[in-house]
């Protein structure tokens, strides 16, 4: 093979990967629009308040961990305390915060410590102030835990081991939960007969400039920003378009870390969250999975594609490419540690569609593009470029971001049209056009850097996330 | 046009691979120009519809609180709600009416009762309205049947019982949940007589939507739970076994001590937490000599009992148990023994060296 059939068969690679690539999403958006249109149909006429004061209803334990979040902790506290579910409580884990936030709880909430007899089936990091409850009633499901800090898995796994519940709700202390969230959550769990829903998901929404008061939703706004505009378009992509297929094919890999909830029993089973790694969330899901596949267990990951949860995105690039560094690292570590899996037929639809669709579309996606911005300056530096043919395919692939965005602002209007104000729609449309430009370019960004950290800084663990806090968003 | 001919002329001589990028291209362009229309169509049309809604729901609702303050004790129906029947049959042959009509119809239901509740129901059999429910359940469409069906339940029409249950077997999980809700919202405990005929799984959601209907009527109720503790389909004695717990039918604990050796662990964990709740001491034998060929699963709702049911005589089957692997039993039979047996207690919290086992130990001691 000669450098001219070595050159060909890059460009033929390349094309192929275009076109596989564009395929893919496009079955996606089908089978996510046809999900979509059952679930609507399903639960269209779903009486969710039957559940609420039902004394048979499951016992869920709400964990949330909490580090340095003294700004806005009470607040957020009874945010989670205000949920319509019955048999309910929350863990709040102070996972070795530096702040006030433990005095603050104290005082706020009336809390006392007390004798609690943890069974430690995951291995976590020591107390430190011990367990608190309010001498309040009308704070009775809190429970407050301060530990020695271990990072957000270790906190997760110190609630798993505190909770007596059934199931638990895995949420970031600064998400803002809907009062219906938990019944839409736990109906999955419920309404199989057949199987065994061992996690289930939800959408998770961007709630910068939306308007929250008391720790509720009060109106949706569409932020000024582009680079929120921008996540917010892609949060709906990946929700509505990629997620809703996953979850008909019984291939979800990954549960948002602001919003899970998960049968307990099999978390700890599995040993609870892995504290080496940054993308615990995925990682936990991918292990249980592997788990039910090993033991040979019907199972399923559920996913729930109404607006339960809202949190807030970063709204600068600084932080933007810190979180998806992030993201990157953790999907490398976990497709790393599972590669046992990969296009490996014992374990069905994960093995042969979940783990290669990561493996080649989500991981190696970023690195094959830049690969090719780096081949293309070659051939621009030897005057090699076609530039008509450069032109239609750049043409093609901008032409085809802008019609799957489009499609996606699609099913939202025709599903939850959240964003219901006068001119919404128009600067929608305006971000599906300049997204490509405002956005893409610093996510790939952010996973190259992932990418080097991952390899040559393995000191790096999560990076910054400074929140600016929803309870005053508008 | 002579860019047109250039650019024709230009694509004969690419390649078939370039050709087909630029049409891909002129494709998704021609696509995305008319989803933006679409888009700006959408979003229009739903603002107007709430609109439209809005203004039809004013108008229904003024109608109907009319219709309900216009009828008196001597005539059925008086000449001005008769009027007012015949203008909302008008709008019933538009299905955006309809529904708008029915919500409306719906909310105030809701929120009246007696007599005027009665009125309501009178005015949807009146409108016709009760003809487009019923003709739902002749549909092939499972989200039509059980939208139908759904729409009888709210408006109480018992005389499509017969109708209605035909579909308990319903493929559809959707359909057959209506159909439960259908019987036990309108026939009390008598509805749950679709448990006989059941052949589909009853899932726990299902179980929990039935007992809270139910609650509604209150908890003195005479209803027979023997012949659903024996049935042949699974979920049917679990949802029975709910039942006994919450009505206290303490007449089927022969029937309960019968589940202990059912072949599903589910129902046996079910029925010891039931045995349990009626703390009956005749199940703990055979609780004790099923012990050690179940799972730990069921292990732990065995000693969940014994805290409640325990006796002296018990002592050595507890003294097993002290150290068991599970953190759970271990947890209960050592509180259970420094009750029973104190000096006991005292001995064998020296003995063992287990680190947990002395954390639970000084938990007991100091609460």
């Amino acid at each position: 093979m000669d450098t001219v059939d070595i050159i060909l068969l890059i460009r033929y690679l390349f094309f192929a990967y275009a076109i596989t690539t564009i395929s893919t999403y496009l079955i996606l958006a089908v089978i996510s629009v046809v999900e979509t249109i059952e679930y609507m149909k399903r639960n269209s006429f779903v009486n969710y308040k039957e559940i609420l004061s039902s004394t048979v209803s499951p016992s869920i334990s709400i964990i949330a961990p909490a580090y340095n979040e003294s700004l806005n902790i009470i607040e957020n506290v009874r945010s989670l305390l205000s949920s319509h579910y019955a048999n309910y409580d929350v863990i709040i884990v102070n996972d070795g915060s530096k702040d006030d936030s433990l005095e603050k709880l104290i005082k706020a909430y009336d809390l006392v410590k007390i004798d609690y007899l943890i069974n430690q089936q995951i291995p976590t990091k020591p107390l430190r102030g011990g367990v608190f409850k309010s001498t309040n009633p009308a704070f009775e499901k809190l429970i407050v835990v301060d530990k020695e800090n271990g990072g957000k898995a270790d906190a997760l796994n110190t609630g798993l081991n505190i909770s007596n519940n059934r199931y638990v709700a895995c949420i970031d202390v600064d998400c803002l939960l809907l009062e219906d969230a938990l019944q839409k959550m736990i109906k999955p769990f419920l309404e199989t007969t057949d199987t065994n829903v061992i996690a289930a998901g939800g959408v998770i929404r961007i709630a910068n400039s939306c308007i929250i008061r008391d720790g509720k939703l009060i109106d949706v706004n569409f932020p000024k920003k582009m680079l929120e505009q921008g996540q917010i378009l892609e949060y709906i992509r990946a929700f509505l378009l990629g997620r809703m297929a996953w979850s008909r094919l019984n291939g979800l890999l990954v549960i948002s870390g602001a919003f899970g909830l998960f049968d307990k029993k099999i978390a700890i089973d599995v040993g609870g969250y892995d504290t080496h790694t940054v993308g615990e969330d995925m990682e936990i899901i991918v292990r249980m999975r592997r788990y039910m596949e090993e033991k040979k267990l019907r199972y399923k990951v559920a996913y729930i594609p109404d607006p339960l949860c809202w949190t807030e995105a970063p709204d600068n690039y600084k932080i933007f490419i810190s979180q998806r560094n992030r993201w990157t690292r953790g999907t490398i570590e976990t497709l790393k540690m599972h590669r046992k899996i990969a296009f490996n037929p014992n374990y069905s639809s994960m093995g042969l569609l979940s783990y290669p669709y990561w493996l080649i579309f989500e991981r190696l996606a970023p690195l094959i593009e830049v690969f090719g911005l780096v081949y293309f300056g070659i051939l621009v530096y030897f005057g090699e470029v076609r530039w008509d043919y450069t032109l239609g395919f750049i043409t093609l692939a901008y032409l085809f971001t802008v019609f799957f965005s489009i499609i996606a602002i699609i099913s939202e209007e025709l599903t939850y049209h959240q964003y219901k104000k006068k001119g919404i729609g128009f600067q929608l449309l305006m971000i599906a056009f300049l997204e490509p430009f405002v956005v893409h370019p610093f996510i790939i960004y952010s996973a190259v850097r992932g990418n080097i950290d991952y390899y040559f800084n393995k000191k790096k663990k999560w990076g910054e996330m400074t929140r600016k806090g929803m309870s005053s968003t508008q | 046009m002579n860019a047109y001919h250039s650019f024709l002329d230009y694509l004969e001589e690419t390649p078939t691979i370039i050709q087909v990028v630029w049409f891909s291209s002129v494709i998704f362009l021609l696509l995305i120009l008319v989803l933006v229309l679409y888009l700006k169509y959408l979003r229009s049309h739903l603002r107007q519809n709430e609109r439209i809604e809005s203004v039809y729901n004013k108008k229904f609702e003024s109608n109907l609180i009319t219709y309900l303050y216009s009828g008196n004790e001597d005539e059925e129906i008086t000449a001005e709600q008769l009027l007012i029947i015949n203008r909302l049959k008008k709008n019933t042959a538009d299905p955006f009416k309809r529904k708008v009509l029915i919500s409306t119809l719906l909310k105030l239901r809701n929120e009246i009762s007696g007599e005027m509740a009665r009125s309501i129901q009178n005015l949807y059999i009146q409108t016709g309205l009760l003809n487009y429910a019923i003709a739902k359940l002749k549909s092939k469409n499972w989200e039509l049947i059980a939208k139908g069906i759904n729409e009888l339940t709210q408006f109480h029409i018992k005389e499509v019982h017969d109708e209605i249950i035909q579909f308990i077997n319903h493929p559809k999980n959707e359909v057959r949940k209506e159909v439960q809700l259908y019987s036990v919202n309108l026939f009390n405990f008598k509805g749950l007589s679709f448990l006989n005929i059941i052949e589909t799984k009853l899932s726990e959601w299902d179980q929990i939507q039935l007992l809270e209907v139910l609650q509604k009527f209150g908890e003195q109720q005479t209803f027979d739970v023997k012949p659903w503790l024996q049935s042949s389909n699974d979920s049917v004695i679990s949802f029975a076994l709910k039942l006994t717990e919450i009505y206290n039918q303490f007449d089927a604990i022969e029937e309960l001590i019968a589940l202990l050796n059912y072949p599903d662990e589910k129902i046996r964990i079910e029925a010891i937490q039931v045995l349990n709740y009626f703390t009956i001491v005749e199940a703990k034998s055979i609780l004790k000599d099923n012990f050690h060929s179940v799972r730990e699963i069921e292990q732990i709702a065995v000693f969940k009992m014994m805290a409640n049911v325990y006796e002296l005589e018990d002592e050595n089957f507890i003294l097993e148990n002290i150290v068991h692997p599970n953190f759970e039993i271990k947890l209960r039979a050592l509180k259970i023994l420094k009750d029973i047996n104190i000096e006991n207690f005292n001995i064998n919290k020296q003995i063992v060296t287990n680190t947990e086992f002395h954390k639970i130990v000084n938990f007991i001691e100091t609460n």
